[in-house]
């Protein structure tokens, strides 16, 4: 049996969708078997809280009089793009003060605007023949500027590396603080319950899927920076990095529960954001692929204190990972996860409740993702 | 686990050996878990005793009438839990496992009582949601 898109809109509009979350679906497919389960659930909700370093934030702040052209910004000290127009900008995430041991950056900017504090804006230009002034101070919210989106080039990574640390001495990276002699390794998926590994091949995620992001409504822009096919797969879906997603959303809608400004020791600034993709049941392959779980999902451990040419060398299960500790040539090693998974639950059950509510509908995708992508590699000049 | 206390010291009493003290006059297991001393000789030690309340009740007296503070241990590690958002870096990084899991929701718990205030944790948070208040 399959249903189409605005089958399943009509029972939203009518709340009487049943929706059911990535982890939900795990045991109703053990149970009853994936046909059975596509009949029963319309929607399936997924989601992730974790850091998303490529993101940002176009913002128009509006012009004063006399008006200015802004070449050189500031938000509470951490520098804007000024190569836009006259007044638009765009904040990056991992975007510093000058003071990089401040540990505030653009993700903690773009957290505060959520949550509805002011932001300090300083500004200079050149002083042109229609943009006469030279500078200004201004104290900016999100309610008193323009627009104010997120577009973020590189998001909800399709699984991710495992990193450990082989060396004599503790290295801070952005896979968190990692102790020497392997005393510990971390991971970063959300595994079972994130968007890309419950649609391995995109095939219902498409450029206009409309989504959760960070509390609000946002939606699938393009396919993300690195995005990548050509990984190993096991159980159908890729061990480690591979596919990407660039996001868009209004910041006006958005949550500040679900935005972290990240201020990673001895990495930089980041963002962690909620992020979750509502897939269609169409038929019993969307069930059959969302019920894998964290048994079925592998990624690789690298050893980050190598600069360069990492090797995998051991291969772990998100369920042996959400353990707490792994097995590795005979010792017992912990685990910390890098994203969050209650986040991640949050994100999906909230999703669930938008949609059960009759709040939240179904977007069909206006164009495909890839059906393949490889990296390619920069070459440095000798 | 034992009483965890903390002393703090000055250039007057920074030679006095106080797990000897402990140990020899008033019959107690000191475990040193921390002792800083800063450029101008003062600093802090936490450490675990072992034995008869009484008798850490009268050594806190003692090491007190010789110029020390001694103070028991309390809320010696700090959580922001509106910053905190369960991401579970600091599980691996705590070497008495004071964080945990929630089995059900896995929001990340601190148990207090057992953290010996390494500070482990503290750079390891990517929200900065953890402090040691010593
Ligand atoms: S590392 Fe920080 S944010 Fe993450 S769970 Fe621990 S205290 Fe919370
Ligand atoms: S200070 Fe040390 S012992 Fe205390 S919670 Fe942090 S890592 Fe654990």
């Amino acid at each position: 049996m399959s249903k189409t898109y605005e089958e399943i809109n009509d029972k939203i509009k009518a709340k009487k969708a049943v929706v059911c979350t990535a982890e939900e679906v795990i045991d109703l497919v053990r149970e009853k078997g994936a046909e059975k389960a596509s009949e029963e659930v319309d929607v399936i909700t997924t989601g992730t809280f974790g850091a998303m370093c490529s993101s940002g934030a176009f913002l128009n702040f509006g012009h004063a009089t006399p008006p200015i052209r802004m070449t050189n910004i500031l938000l509470n000290g951490v520098p804007a793009y000024g190569g836009l127009a006259a007044v638009d900008t765009y904040i990056g995430a991992a975007q510093m003060t000058e003071d990089p041991a401040g540990g505030y950056g653009g993700g903690h900017v773009i957290e505060d605007l959520i949550a509805g504090k002011r932001v300090h804006l300083r500004a200079w230009g050149p002083g042109t023949d229609c943009y006469v002034r030279k500078s200004i101070e201004a104290d900016i919210s999100l309610d008193d500027i323009n627009e104010a989106y997120l577009y973020n080039p590189r998001n909800s990574y399709q699984n991710y590396g495992i990193a450990t640390n082989t060396s004599s001495r503790t290295i801070y990276t952005y896979m968190g603080k990692l102790l020497p002699r392997m005393r510990n390794i971390t991971y970063s998926s959300a595994g079972q319950l994130s968007p890309l590994l419950n649609d391995p091949h995109c095939d219902v995620t498409g450029i206009g899927t409309k989504i959760f992001l960070a509390g609000g409504e946002g939606y699938v822009a393009w396919q993300g920076t690195q995005f990548n096919t050509a990984n190993e797969e096991v159980n159908g879906v890729p061990v480690g990095g591979s596919r990407t997603l660039a996001l868009i959303g209004d910041m006006k809608g958005m949550d500040s529960s679900y935005v972290r400004g990240l201020d990673i020791s001895g990495y930089g600034t980041s963002i962690a954001l909620g992020v979750g993709i509502p897939l269609p049941v169409l038929d019993a392959d969307v069930m059959r692929r969302a019920a894998i779980s964290d048994e079925e999902i592998f990624s690789d451990m690298l050893d980050y204190s190598l600069p360069s040419g990492r090797k995998p060398m051991a291969r772990y299960s998100y369920a042996q990972l959400r353990s707490g500790k792994v097995e590795y040539e005979g010792r017992s090693i912990r685990t910390s996860s890098m994203s969050s998974y209650a986040g991640a639950k949050k994100v999906a059950e909230e999703l669930k409740d938008w949609i059960e509510k009759g709040e939240f509908t179904l977007a069909r995708p206006s164009a495909p993702l890839p059906r393949e992508g490889r990296l390619k590699h920069l070459v440095a000049k000798e | 686990m034992g009483t965890k206390i903390k002393i703090e010291f000055d250039e007057m009493n920074v030679q006095e050996s106080v797990t000897y003290i402990l140990s020899t006059e008033y019959g107690l297991k000191p475990n040193v878990l921390k002792a800083e001393i800063k450029d101008d000789s003062s600093g802090i030690m936490i450490l675990t005793l072992e034995g008869d309340q009484s008798k850490i009740d009268e050594a806190a007296e003692g090491l007190r009438s010789k110029g020390f503070t001694v103070s028991s241990l309390e809320r010696h590690i700090l959580r922001d839990k509106a910053r905190c958002f369960s991401c579970g870096a600091c599980l691996s990084l705590c070497p008495t496992k004071s964080f945990t899991f929630d089995e059900k929701t896995w929001e990340v718990h601190l148990d207090i009582d057992t953290c010996i205030a390494c500070g482990s944790c503290v750079t390891g948070c990517p929200v900065k949601a953890l402090r040691l208040n010593l």
